[in-house]
């Protein structure tokens, strides 16, 4: 069974941006997609459109970088950043290979996806995109069963390289 | 198996509390010479600076010691090594036994050969007992010796409790392993701009004084401070392992399992020389968090029998002060001078800055300024997945005409990479 994760599919993201309003006013009682945790960014080379949130990488380089050590793992997987911590220096955005990590722009600070916490009705930008489904949350054996074991392995190399293997 | 880690710094830390979680029945005890329970040095300019509480400094309470089955000997700094019976032997002349032995020391302070170094008023930012002796002293004028991450938090850190700070640097620019001249010499504008004033190429010479600090004297001035801090790099400690007779380089030398020449002594952190991840160069010496904490990993691994091999040793670091951000990754090109086909691309945009230096196509080193380091994170992905950017370099030129929303996505950078859009 395990945890449940947070995937994103971006080939069924329609830039409507409704989980960005529904995630700060979660968050911050407000819907403002400035302070939302996940960003929909449009591909200016494609013209399509893509999620990106913390996915709670297993050996997550933010946690490994941060000088303060506020960046956390909660029981629920997610990794979040320690607000009474954080000094704010953006080690750990610049550690992620997805850009993912936001700042907020009134403290300065750093704050990633918290799966809306241990909350009952789940991570609030899923049900937002009930229609569309460029996000879901699953179990990890479900994740493999949509995304075939090759795109499983693309995420591996990108989250635990091994560049000495590549090379050989 | 009794396991026996020397140091209690981020990577001694680690060894003893993964190993421990991953096995319940082995026997760990740890010698520390400090007596504090672990803690982030990175984090010690911030405390000294008073952004933190000193107890946000810890990476465990002493308590968490016992809890986890972990015999902890605090104040016991090891002197010898006797290979043959497995015995460390403390200054106190204590001695420990070990079927492993994991040396994790760390490095010290690098005191600059200069007169007057020993005088009331010099301080540094190294131990916690440092940065509490340079948080409670209460001066004006300080004069920070060494220009490298530590050098230019502290001035921060002091600059934010009112004192008058003035960076000296030996070498032509600041942050000299992190930067080239053109990113370092923006940095050094936006320092001055906070009121920090910066000497480079400039040679202390001496520090002048009674017993307390007067002024730092320099090739080129005298600087009248009542405070000097020494931020002159960190050597590894080296002489534990070379009086036993373990290979040593500028640091231990340890193979990929992180195995020192004998087998059954081990180590990781600021004491080790490893292998440069992208290049491959031996004799590399990144004194970095991450560093630390990948190769405690891999000495766990090896500990418990595992496959594990370390991948190398990276720079990653941020330069952070005031409202400036700025980052580096990989090699600068003072790192790749003398190899051939290296070839820089610079972008600037209202005063932000991003400089990449390629060898061949591939991307050794990044670093920015900025909004463009916030794309620091998948250039280093591109990085490790050895990405040719020579296709992608023409793209790239594309890029800037075509005023692209910003930062950029990790989609489009993978997308103009490979043609691909799926990745996530």
């Amino acid at each position: 069974m395990g945890l449940k994760i947070l995937i994103v599919e971006p080939e069924k993201c329609d830039g409507c941006r409704d989980c960005e309003k529904e995630c700060s006013l979660f968050h911050f009682g407000v819907a403002d997609p400035d302070l939302s945790f996940i960003r929909i960014k449009e591909d200016g080379h494609f013209g399509s459109f893509i999620p990106v949130v913390c996915v709670a990488c297993e050996e997550a380089p933010c946690i490994d970088v941060c000088p303060m050590n506020a960046r956390e793992r909660r029981e629920n997987g997610a990794v979040v950043t320690n607000q009474d911590r954080c000094i704010g220096c953006r080690a750990c955005l610049y550690a992620c290979p997805f850009g993912a990590v936001q700042i907020n722009r009134e403290t300065g600070k750093s704050g990633s996806c918290d799966l809306c916490r241990e909350d009952r009705e789940g991570p609030r930008c899923v049900k937002a995109c009930a229609k569309q489904k460029a996000l879901l949350y699953v179990s990890s054996t479900v994740v493999r069963r949509i995304r075939g074991e090759g795109s499983v392995e693309t995420i591996k190399q990108v989250l635990r390289p091994q560049v000495k293997e590549s090379l050989s | 198996m009794r396991v026996l880690i020397v140091g209690n710094g981020i990577a001694g830390e680690t060894v003893a509390f993964s190993l421990r979680f991953r096995r319940p029945e082995v026997e760990i005890s740890m010698l520390s010479a400090e007596e504090v329970p672990a803690y982030d040095p990175c984090s010690l300019p911030y405390y000294v600076g008073g952004d933190v509480a000193r107890e946000i400094v810890f990476r465990r309470e002493l308590n968490d010691y016992k809890k986890h089955n972990i015999a902890f000997f605090p104040k016991r700094r090891a002197v010898s090594i006797d290979t043959e019976e497995h015995l460390v032997v403390t200054e106190g002349g204590e001695a420990f036994p070990y079927d492993k032995l994991v040396l994790a020391h760390g490095g010290s302070l690098f005191r600059p050969p200069i007169e007057g170094i020993d005088k009331k008023g010099i301080f540094s930012c190294k131990t916690l007992s440092d940065a509490d002796a340079l948080a409670a002293h209460q001066g004006t004028r300080a004069v920070i010796i060494g220009s490298g991450a530590i050098g230019v938090e502290v001035a921060e850190a002091l600059k934010k409790k009112g004192y008058e700070v003035t960076i000296v640097e030996l070498l032509p620019w600041i942050l000299p392993t992190l930067f080239d001249e053109p990113t370092a010499k923006r940095l050094e504008k936006a320092l001055l701009g906070y009121g920090i004033p910066v000497r480079t190429a400039e040679k202390v010479l001496g520090i002048e004084g009674k017993d307390r600090v007067g002024a730092v004297v320099t090739d080129k001035t005298a600087l009248p401070c009542d405070t000097v801090v020494l931020a002159t790099g960190v050597v590894p400690g080296r002489a534990l392992a070379e009086t036993a007779g373990i290979k040593v380089g500028r640091g231990i030398k340890v193979n990929e399992r992180m195995e020192t020449s004998l087998p059954e002594i081990l180590a990781c952190g600021d004491c080790v020389e490893t292998f440069d991840a992208f290049t491959g160069e031996e004799c590399c010496l990144y004194q970095l968090k991450h560093n630390a904490v990948n190769q405690a990993r891999v000495v766990v691994g090896t500990l418990l029998g595992g496959k594990e091999r370390y991948i190398g040793a990276y720079a990653f670091a941020r330069a952070h002060f005031f409202s400036t951000h700025a980052a580096s990754m990989g090699k600068t090109l003072k790192g790749v001078e003398g190899s051939l086909g290296v070839e820089i691309l610079e972008r600037e945009r209202d005063g932000d800055y991003l400089r990449l230096i390629f060898r061949e196509g591939f991307l050794l080193g990044a670093q920015a300024i900025g909004s463009f380091a916030d794309m620091m994170g998948l250039l280093m992905a591109m990085m490790w997945r050895r990405y040719n950017f020579g296709r992608v370099r023409e793209d790239l030129e594309n890029l800037r005409s075509r005023d692209l929303p910003y930062p950029w996505t990790y989609g489009q950078l993978v997308g103009i990479l490979d043609g691909r859009k799926e990745l996530l």
